[in-house]
């Protein structure tokens, strides 16, 4: 074969080499074509999720709680703007580092370090965790602007619960705090960054309405989680404003009233409705210090204290009601028939019972109801629940709103002791001695009571209705509170002695008269032993005074307000107790629109008067 | 003399119109589409910006467009001429790299004096070329398939690819293997050789993999799928595979890929433009990039097969093969077909080296299409020089 052969038999065979080349590229061409139509027509639908998944991070967003108004619209809780730094611990390269630099801004303490440090070893890396909150605006700035250099931090705003005067509100309201673990593992909504609940009084009883439901968001995250934009989301449904029967001016001049003395409490209600006005508890705290940025040191000693500032007496305080409870075993004897309000009893300083001779605190001879009532006769009212016996006697206590929980939508009120014979049965297992009923019969003894409840009794004696207390003002006006089974024949006769108290000479708190132009003020004191008169050597000093209470309802004629106020190891109820309520009462009654105008035609009248005997 | 020339030749005025004539149009138009491509995708990469790649990435097909030129219109008897010194000057430097390149990305494959960095191992995929053809535009055809005329060509494939294995650099290595196994195919060397050669391979691979250790078959195995290691190089490709599939059919629209915007990308500008490019504009954009691409290839062989000489017809066929691996690996490693190795998307991938290094290659391309009525006699040549 010459060379010439060679070379176009060489290029042929490129010829067809190169044709099986190109081949044999298209075909690779279509592979890779094949590839695709995979990858982006057949699973395209599941890539599609991954890159959403990828870019879009999704977050809760807390509601803002309702905001709390007293009856006239005074703002008493609400959120206020929060400005937070958080940590992504799964985006911090080193998350104590990234501690470090936000602290160089913020302080940020060792403890709080140690939180966000537990909290990130606790749960999802992805989950922002809270370093340090309530930043001022310059903080704020500082630490967004610096965020691209900071690896895993992060600023938000959110919102912190403010309270408004606050120290008189603290019991009623309540406080809310971070939702511990309990609260979480129920309602995983709760690990949002910041999400509070409510913690005590009105913001723990009604925690769910006042919650509103979170809404989430979207953001587009590059690579890095660092967020590119909003992608929107569901808003967050915020809480139900609720609007409370309370009076915030009335509320803050109880509790300075009560502020001079060790441990007091006041409630005033509004008979005609049973909404509470007043209902101070002293001594008190600050919610806005344990609701936001808590001072641990500072918790401690509240919880710590000796008088316990964080209970809400007028709810959770449980006395013997002394005297005050007389009015209930008057109606009682009245009710039962066994006795009348012409009948006159002997006290002559004391009552024998069997072995056991019953004191009286003075001798008052010759007493009948009205007389026993006003000056408080001890004798009269054992000869009555002696009569009457104990089970009749706690019938009417019931009937009166005692022993019982009026809901008011606070958490962890307290029943208080009606004792009877099916009740030392089942709670000790003895048989009712009759001497028992005695001492029971001027409330001491097992009976116990709330200052809410012995406002209640008040308010039902002064109208005779079955007045049931309240905190939040119902959206619509509730029936009329039924008629108590009473005849108001005798309610009228209590109502008479309750007047003599205040109003008429020897009357136990003729000093706490209101000094209103023809407004009256009608009560009744109590002076109820802590302990058995033979162990008062044990208690020392306060522990071992008697505590200081006392009822009431004004204005005497067509009676809008009950209260009841209980002076803890205040002495007597006349002396400690009475003025409370009358100051209290007072500025009650000069802030009801029915008798303003009233108050102040009078009050004119009387000015008038001064003006013509001048002349 | 005069007849060792091809006729007209001794002309310069009537040949330069004569090339200029010759040259294939229509090729350079496809070309300069595929880099528009490039520039558009370079454009939404950077979040719609010229800069900092699109407009680089212009001039630089600008000035590749004149060194093309420059290659085409020139005489391929020069080429003939410096094939080998070329070829042995690139091996220095490739063998150079190993001691006093920089180091970048965990391979070593820059080299550099002052400003000026370049990599021997892009002027190697031409030097190549240049070179096997040259030999076999030497060898008398009678001798392709005989053993010994077999081994030089073996050796000037060999070298350059141990010297890529060692910077190390997986892509370059198979793409001087691609070309080089390639052009011996072209060039009419008999099957048996390849055929033995891959007896070979499936004979000795098992043994060679028995005798690995644990971890580097894990290292080998995590290589080949990358989906074994999610967190590692396994990411990239995930990320890449979700990018491409979120595009769907028609793409997610310029400028709106968001796993490419958003960073979820490595190299998102380089290596993975195809990836940004297919999300965006969904299969059918990327069925018309690859069919961009195949029509330039197969402009390549249609060219290479019109050539009359044996030197232009491999310097043809041999950048066709250059270009299709090239764009295959690339395309197969962003969708998960192969590991991941640093091969750009010609043309596309913003990159001045690959860049300038490709359009020289096209260069040759054109310069055999010019010459491919030019008779070049193995008498013209001697063995080296």
């Amino acid at each position: 074969m010459r060379p010439r052969d060679y070379a176009l038999r060489l290029r042929n065979r490129f010829t067809r080499r190169a044709v099986l080349i190109g081949a044999a590229q298209t075909g690779l061409f279509g592979l890779l074509l094949w590839r695709l139509r995979r990858l982006q027509i057949l699973e395209s639908p599941e890539y599609q999720l991954l890159s959403d998944d990828n870019r879009i991070s999704k977050h809760l967003v807390a509601p803002a709680r309702g905001v709390l108004y007293d009856r006239v619209g005074r703002t008493i809780a609400e959120d206020r703007e929060n400005f937070r730094v958080m940590v992504i611990p799964a985006l911090c390269q080193d998350l104590a580092a990234t501690l470090d630099a936000i602290s160089e801004i913020v302080p940020v303490g060792a403890a709080d370090k140690d939180r966000v440090v537990r909290a990130a070893r606790r749960q999802s890396g992805y989950f922002p965790v809270l370093v340090t909150e309530g930043l001022d605006w310059r903080q704020f700035a500082l630490l967004s602007v610096l965020a691209p250099q900071i690896a895993g931090m992060r600023t938000d705003r959110a919102t912190y619960r403010r309270y408004g005067r606050a120290r008189s509100m603290a019991h009623v309201v309540g406080y809310v705090g971070l939702a511990d673990k309990e609260e979480v593992s129920a309602h995983p909504v709760m690990r949002v960054p910041g999400f509070r609940t409510g913690k005590a009084g009105i913001e723990k009883g009604l925690d769910a309405e006042l919650r509103g439901e979170p809404g989430t968001i979207s953001y587009e995250v590059d690579a890095h989680g660092r967020v590119v934009r909003e992608l929107g989301g569901t808003p967050s449904v915020r809480g139900k404003d609720l609007v409370l029967t309370i009076d915030q001016e009335l509320q803050e001049i109880a509790h300075k009233r009560i502020q001079d003395l060790r441990v007091a409490s006041i409630v005033v209600l509004d008979a005609l409705t049973g909404g509470i006005v007043v209902m101070a508890s002293y001594p008190s705290f600050d919610p806005n210090e344990v609701s936001f940025k808590v001072d641990l040191a500072q918790w401690k000693e509240l919880a710590r204290n000796v008088d316990h500032p964080l209970e809400n007496r007028a709810l959770r305080g449980q006395y013997p009601p002394g005297s005050t409870f007389k009015v209930v075993t008057a109606l009682a004897g009245l009710e039962a028939g066994v006795i009348t309000p012409e009948e006159r009893m002997t006290c002559p300083g004391g009552f024998l019972f069997g072995r056991h001779y019953f004191r009286c605190w003075k001798r008052h001879g010759t007493v009948a109801l009205h007389e026993a009532i006003k000056q408080s006769c001890d004798v009269y009212f054992y000869h009555t629940v002696n009569r009457v016996g104990i089970d009749r006697l706690a019938a009417m206590s019931r009937k009166l709103g005692l022993g019982q929980i009026h809901d008011v939508g606070l958490a962890g009120q307290k029943e208080g002791i009606i004792p009877d014979t099916k009740w030392k049965r089942k709670k000790l297992g003895q048989p009712w001695y009759p001497g028992e009923t005695i001492s029971c019969g001027i409330g001491q003894g097992y009976v116990s009571t709330t200052p809410l409840q012995l406002a209640v009794t008040a308010a039902r004696i002064a109208t005779g209705k079955e007045v049931r207390p309240h905190l939040i003002t119902p959206a619509t006006p509730e029936p009329e509170p039924a008629q108590l089974n009473i005849d108001p024949v005798h309610l009228e006769l209590v109502r008479g002695g309750m007047v003599g108290v205040v109003n008429e000479k020897g009357g136990t708190a003729v000093r706490s008269a209101l000094t209103l132009p023809n407004v009256q003020m009608a009560g009744k004191t109590g002076t109820s032993q802590v302990i058995s008169a033979k162990n008062r050597g044990f208690l020392k000093g306060w522990y071992g005074e008697t505590h200081a209470l006392f009822i009431a309802y004004a204005p005497v004629v067509s009676p809008r307000y009950a209260a009841a106020c209980v002076v803890e190891h205040g002495g007597g109820g006349s002396r400690a107790a009475a003025p409370v309520v009358r100051d209290v009462m007072t500025e009650v009654l000069l802030r009801d629109p029915a008798l303003k105008t009233a108050l102040l035609a009078s009050n004119e009248e009387t000015a008038g008067a001064t003006k013509e005997r001048k002349r | 003399m005069k007849a060792l020339f091809a006729e007209g030749l001794e002309r310069p005025h009537v040949r330069l119109k004569q090339k200029l004539l010759a040259l294939n149009w229509p090729f350079l138009a496809l070309l300069t589409a595929i880099t528009l491509i490039g520039v558009a995708a370079l454009y939404s990469v950077a979040g719609g910006s010229l800069e900092p790649w699109a407009s680089r990435h212009v001039v630089r097909y600008c000035i590749g467009l004149a060194l093309l030129f420059t290659v085409a219109l020139s005489d391929i008897r020069l080429w003939l001429r410096v094939a080998y010194p070329l070829y042995i000057v690139t091996v220095i430097m490739l063998a150079a790299v190993l001691v006093i390149g920089v180091e970048s990305g965990g391979a070593t494959r820059w080299i550099g004096w002052g400003e000026f960095s370049f990599q021997p191992s892009e002027i190697m995929k031409i030097a190549l070329v240049l070179a096997i053809a040259r030999y076999y535009q030497w060898l008398p055809p009678s001798q392709v398939s005989w053993p010994y005329a077999v081994l030089p060509p073996l050796a000037m494939v060999g070298l350059p690819v141990i010297l890529a294995l060692d910077q190390p650099d997986l892509g370059t290595a198979a793409l001087f293997g691609i070309v080089g196994g390639g052009l011996l195919f072209l060039a009419g060397v008999s099957w048996l050789y390849f055929i033995a050669a891959l007896v070979g391979v499936i004979v000795v691979l098992p043994h060679v993999w028995a005798s690995l250790h644990d971890y580097q078959q894990e290292r080998i195995l995590t290589f080949i799928d990358p989906e074994r290691d999610p967190s590692g190089s396994g990411y990239h490709i995930l990320q890449s595979k979700i990018a491409i599939g979120s595009g769907g059919f028609a793409g997610k629209g310029f400028m709106q890929g968001t796993q490419a915007q958003l960073n979820f990308l490595p190299e998102k500008h380089t290596d993975f433009i195809f990836t940004m490019f297919s999300e965006e504009m969904g299969f059918i954009g990327a069925a018309v990039l690859l069919a961009l691409y195949l029509l330039v290839l197969l402009f390549i062989t249609y060219m290479a097969l019109r050539c009359r000489s044996t030197f232009p017809r491999l310097v043809a066929g041999g950048m066709g093969l250059c270009l299709f691996a090239y764009v295959f690996i690339n395309v197969a490693m962003v969708t998960g077909l192969m590991p991941v190795v640093g091969v750009p998307l010609p043309l596309v991938s913003y990159g001045g080296t690959s860049m300038l290094t490709m359009m020289a290659g096209l260069g040759f391309v054109l310069n055999a299409h010019i010459n491919r009525e030019t008779r070049i006699r193995r008498e013209e040549i001697g063995p080296f020089w």
